[in-house]
C-alpha cells in the first residue's frame, strides 16, 4: 500500500538525554519507515516530548545518532529550522499561529512567495487553495486564524508544514483539543498523507486513536523503549500494559470516602463555555470532572475560583452565596485552588520558594496589621517544605529551580495548608514524575479523609477513576453524565467524554 | 560576608558598571584624552568639596523621580508621565506658595502637600484610563504628560508671569516660603524628604503585606490575580503614590533655588528619564534604586566638571550611562545562556 524506500524516513539510535535529576531518554531507538503512521506512546513523563525535541532540534542529545532518509545528521539538528530544511515538520500541542493574520499569511509565513521582492499575496492564496484541495484540508485562505475553531487551526498548521515541503510530520498530542468529529477528520487527512508517501509520527497517550489510525507503535516508559508493536497484531490491553508497566499501581483505586454535608453547591451556572451547570461536592468527598480538554472544565473552575465572571446561576460555599464574590472573598470563606498551569498561574517562577509558599497565607496567618515579617515567611516555608517533602536546596532559591514534580508539590502543599473546606484541583499530576504522582494522590486522599471537599478536574482517566468518589463528565460545557465510583470504568467514561452520553450519540459509532 | 562580596562583584550591575567604565576609558584613549585624569575629574568634580552640594541637589530630584517610577515598576507598571506629574506638582506648589494666606512655614508644608496631591491626582487619572477605558497605562500616562506640561507653561507665561520680566517664570516665592537649606548650600530639607520616601519604600517592599503583593504582581501578574490581588486597585494606588512623589519633586524644585516656577526648568535636566533609567537599572529594588540614582547624579554633575577641567565633552558621561544600560539590557539574555551551560555540564 505504501511506496517503500530503501532507507527509513527517520532513524534514531541510542538517543540519551539527561536533565538534572532525570534521565529523560535512555538509549532510545526509533525507526519510522516512509509512508507509515507511527505512533509514539507513553504516559506523561515517559520521554516522548524529549525524544521529539531532540529529533526536531530543540534539544541536543547527550548521546545517539539521528538519520533522516539514511543520511546521518551529525550531532543532531541545531535548531528547528535545520530540521525543517531536512524535511521534518512539527505541529505543537499549542499552535504557533498569528491569530490576527489570515490563513494564507500564516501558511506562507517565513517562506513567502515573492514577486519583485514583495510578498505575492495572490500566489500565497493560490498556493493555499492548491494544497488544501490536494490534501482534503478545506479551509478558507482569507479567513482570520483567530476566528477559526481549533480543528481548522490545526489544519492551518498542517498546511504550513506541507507548504514548506515537510515529508515527515510530527504531531504532538493532536487530538487533545479536538472534538471526536474533528479527530476523525484529522485521521482521514493523515491517512491520505501517508498514502502519498509522507510519513507521520503521532505522539499520543490515547489508545483508541492509535489502534484506529496507526501502522506501528513504539511505546516509551521511563525514558526507555519497552515495546515495538505492529498495530494490526496488537490490542489495547497489550499497549496499555506496556505503557503503564510498573505504573499499573498508579491505577490503584483508592477506597471511597464518607461524604457528609454539602460544601459546594452549584446551580444553573453559566459563564464562557459553560451552560446551565449543576453540581454538588460534599465534605469527605472527591468529585471528579472528566472530559476532553476544551469542554468548559477550565472555565468552570475559574468561575468557581472567582477569576471569571458568572453570567447566571448560583454558587454556594457552606450555604453562603458566593456567586459574585471576588477571588479574595472566596478564599476567606474557605476555598483553595490548584490551577492547571503551575508556571503561568500557580507560581511566580522568578520568586523564591518561600515567597511562593507565602501566597494566600500572606494576608492571614503570616501577617499582622499589614506587616509581613520575613522570619514568619521563612518559618512557614520551612514547615511546608518538610511536611510535603518538597525538594529544594533552600527556601531562598527561585521556584524555577525546582523540578516539575516538586513545583507541583509546592503548589499543592501551599493550597492544602489553607485547610480550606473546599479544594479545587486541576490536572494535579500533569507532567509530574511517577513518584510524585503517588505522593500527590495520597495527599489528596488524606485531605478528603480529614473531612474536606475536593473538586478534581483531570484529563487522565486513571486519575479520575482512582481518586473520585463520583465522576461527572463534561461535554460542550454541560455535565452530560454522572457515575458512581463503581460505574465509572474506562469504556463508559470514554464514551461519555466523546459525547456519547448526551445528545451527540451519532458521533460515536 | 566573603560570599556576599564575591556575589556583589558577580552581580550583573557591578559587571555592567565596570564594563561601562572600561569601554568609556577606551573611548577616552581613542580621543587622545587621559582616562584616569578624566575619571578623576568626574569624581572630584562631583564628590569633592565644590561639587558635593550640587550632586546632592541633583540626587534629590533624580532619586525622587527614580522612586516615583520604581514603585509602580515593582509591580510591572510603567509610569511614563513623570514629567507631567512633576510639573503639575511644581506649578501647584508655586500657586499655593504665592497665594496662601497662611504663615510662611505652614505655607511651605501646604505647598508640598498640594504639589503631591496634584501629581497624585494626575497619575491616578492615567490609572483610571487603563482601569475603566482600557487605555494601556504606558500610553495614558505618557500622553497625559504633554497637556500638563503645556498647561504649566501657559500659566507661567501668561496669568502667573512675573510682571516686568522677560523670562517665562512666576514671581518669586514670598519671604520665608522656602525649604530650609543646609548651611549656605543649595541642598535643602527636600533631600531628607526624598530619602525618607526611599526608606519607606524599602520598608514596605521588604516587610509588609502590600509590598509582598506588589513584588509578586511584578514577577507574575497572573499568579497574584489568582491569589486574589485586585489589579485595578493596585494600579490606582501605585500610580497615586508614584504621582505624589513626582509632584513632591516638582514642589521641592519650586521651594528651593530659584524659589519660583520657571517654565522648562523642571523638565530640561531630564530627571524623569534619568530616574526611569535608575529604576530600570535596579529592577526597581529599593536599595538599588538609591544607589543607581546616586551613581547617575555623580555622572551628571561630574561630567560638567570633567568638561571644565579636561576639555573632554560631558557627553562622554552619557556614553558611559548608555553603555551601562546596554550591558544591563543584555543581562536579560545571560541567564538563559548560563542555564543551558549548566544543563550541558550535567
Amino acid at each position: 500500500m505504501t511506496r517503500r524506500q530503501a532507507e527509513p524516513a527517520v532513524e534514531l539510535r541510542g538517543i540519551t538525554k539527561r536533565f538534572p535529576g532525570t534521565l529523560a531518554n535512555d538509549a532510545v531507538d526509533l525507526t519510522v519507515r516512509h509512508g507509515e503512521i507511527h505512533a509514539l506512546m507513553g504516559e506523561n513523563g515517559a520521554g516522548k516530548s524529549t525524544l521529539m525535541s531532540v529529533l526536531y532540534g530543540m534539544e541536543r542529545a547527550d548521546a545517539g545518532t539521528i538519520r533522516i532518509d539514511g543520511r546521518a545528521i551529525k550531532s543532531g539538528f541545531g535548531s528547528p529550522s535545520d530540521a525543517m530544511a531536512a524535511g521534518l515538520g512539527m505541529v505543537h500541542q499549542s499552535f504557533k499561529l498569528f491569530d490576527s493574520l489570515t490563513v494564507a499569511e500564516n501558511v506562507v509565513y517565513a517562506a513567502e512567495p515573492r514577486r519583485f521582492g514583495l510578498v505575492d499575496r495572490a500566489a500565497a492564496r493560490r498556493r493555499v487553495r492548491e494544497l488544501a484541495e490536494e490534501h482534503g484540508l478545506a479551509v478558507d485562505p482569507d479567513a482570520r486564524v483567530g476566528d477559526l475553531p481549533v480543528g481548522l487551526r490545526q489544519r492551518v498548521e498542517i498546511l504550513k508544514l506541507l507548504h514548506r515541503g515537510a515529508r515527515t510530520l510530527i504531531l504532538d498530542e493532536p487530538t487533545a483539543v479536538l472534538t471526536p468529529a474533528e479527530a476523525d477528520a484529522l485521521f482521514a487527512v493523515l491517512k491520505s498523507l501517508a498514502a502519498q508517501g509522507r510519513t507521520v509520527i503521532l505522539v499520543t497517550h490515547k489508545l483508541r486513536e492509535v489502534l484506529e489510525g496507526s501502522d506501528n507503535v513504539t511505546v516509551l516508559r521511563d525514558g526507555r523503549v519497552v515495546a515495538r508493536l505492529v498495530t494490526a497484531e496488537t490490542s489495547a490491553d497489550e499497549i496499555a500494559a506496556a505503557m503503564t508497566g510498573r505504573a499499573v499501581e498508579l491505577d490503584r483505586v483508592h477506597a471511597p470516602g464518607t461524604p457528609a454535608d454539602v460544601v459546594l453547591a452549584v446551580n444553573g451556572l453559566t459563564t464562557d463555555a459553560v451552560h446551565d451547570l449543576a453540581l454538588t461536592v460534599r465534605a469527605g468527598e472527591i468529585v471528579g470532572i472528566a472530559g476532553v480538554a476544551g469542554n468548559g472544565q477550565s472555565e468552570l473552575v475559574e468561575a468557581l475560583a472567582g477569576l471569571r465572571p458568572t453570567t447566571a446561576g448560583r454558587v454556594t460555599l457552606n450555604s453562603e452565596d458566593i456567586t459574585h464574590a471576588s477571588a479574595t472573598e472566596r478564599r476567606v470563606k474557605g476555598l483553595a485552588y490548584v490551577p492547571e498551569d503551575r508556571h503561568a498561574v500557580g507560581t511566580a517562577p522568578a520568586a523564591s520558594v518561600a515567597d511562593n509558599l507565602a501566597m494566600g497565607h500572606h494576608r492571614t496567618s503570616l501577617s499582622s496589621r499589614g506587616l509581613l515579617p520575613p522570619a514568619a515567611v521563612r518559618a512557614h516555608a520551612q514547615r511546608l517544605v518538610e511536611r510535603f517533602g518538597i525538594k529544594a536546596s533552600s527556601p531562598e532559591v527561585p521556584a524555577s529551580a525546582l523540578s516539575g514534580g516538586n513545583l507541583q508539590k509546592l503548589l499543592i502543599g501551599r493550597e492544602l495548608a489553607h485547610d480550606a473546606p473546599l479544594l479545587l484541583v486541576e490536572q494535579p499530576t500533569r507532567g509530574v514524575d511517577i513518584g510524585a504522582i503517588q505522593n500527590i494522590h495520597d495527599q489528596l486522599i488524606a485531605y478528603r479523609d480529614s473531612g474536606h471537599a475536593v473538586l478534581l478536574v483531570s484529563a487522565e482517566l486513571s486519575e479520575i477513576r482512582g481518586l473520585a468518589d463520583r465522576v461527572l463528565v463534561m461535554y460542550e460545557g454541560r455535565v452530560t453524565a454522572t457515575y458512581t465510583k463503581d460505574e465509572a470504568d474506562e469504556r463508559t467514561l470514554g464514551l461519555a467524554m466523546a459525547g456519547g452520553a448526551g445528545i451527540a450519540v451519532e458521533a460515536v459509532d | 560576608m566573603n560570599n556576599r562580596i564575591s556575589g556583589a562583584l558577580r552581580s550583573p550591575i557591578a559587571f555592567s558598571v565596570l564594563a561601562g567604565v572600561i569601554i568609556g576609558a577606551l573611548f577616552l584613549v581613542g580621543t587622545g584624552a587621559d582616562p584616569i585624569a578624566a575619571y578623576e575629574a568626574v569624581l572630584t568634580g562631583s564628590l569633592g568639596a565644590d561639587g558635593i552640594g550640587s550632586t546632592l541637589t541633583t540626587v534629590t530630584s533624580v532619586l525622587g523621580m527614580a522612586l516615583a517610577l520604581a514603585i509602580p515598576l515593582r509591580a510591572g507598571l510603567i509610569n511614563l508621565g513623570g514629567d507631567g506629574q512633576m510639573v503639575l506638582g511644581g506649578i501647584t506648589a508655586a500657586v499655593t506658595g504665592l497665594y496662601s494666606p497662611l504663615p510662611a512655614p505652614l505655607t511651605v508644608v501646604l505647598a508640598l502637600l498640594a504639589g503631591m496631591a496634584a501629581g497624585a491626582a494626575y497619575a491616578a487619572l492615567a490609572a483610571l484610563c487603563e482601569n475603566r477605558l482600557g487605555v494601556p497605562l504606558l500610553v495614558s500616562s505618557l500622553l497625559l504628560s504633554y497637556p500638563a506640561v503645556s498647561l504649566a507653561s501657559y500659566l507661567a507665561r501668561y496669568p502667573l508671569k512675573e510682571p516686568g520680566s522677560s523670562l517665562p517664570q512666576t514671581r518669586s516665592m514670598p519671604d520665608g516660603v522656602a525649604l530650609p537649606a543646609f548651611g549656605d548650600s543649595t541642598v535643602t530639607v527636600g533631600l531628607l524628604l526624598v530619602v525618607l520616601a526611599a526608606a519607606a519604600y524599602w520598608f514596605t517592599d521588604r516587610r509588609t503585606t502590600f509590598g509582598y503583593e506588589i513584588r509578586m504582581t511584578g514577577l507574575n501578574a497572573r499568579f497574584s490575580a489568582y491569589a486574589g490581588v485586585e489589579r485595578r486597585g493596585l494600579t490606582l494606588k501605585l500610580m497615586s503614590v508614584s504621582g505624589a512623589l513626582a509632584g513632591l519633586v516638582g514642589a521641592i524644585g519650586v521651594l528651593s533655588f530659584p524659589y519660583r516656577f520657571v517654565d522648562g526648568s523642571l523638565t530640561a535636566p531630564g530627571y524623569t528619564w534619568t530616574g526611569l533609567t535608575a529604576a530600570l537599572l535596579a529592577t526597581a529594588a529599593p536599595l538599588g534604586t538609591v544607589i543607581a540614582s546616586f551613581f547617575f547624579a555623580v555622572l551628571q554633575v561630574g561630567g560638567l566638571a570633567m568638561e571644565r577641567t579636561t576639555e573632554v565633552p560631558r557627553e562622554l558621561t552619557q556614553v558611559l550611562q548608555a553603555i551601562v544600560i546596554v550591558f544591563l539590557a543584555a543581562r536579560l539574555s545571560f541567564p538563559r545562556f548560563t542555564r543551558r551551560k549548566v544543563k550541558e555540564a550535567v
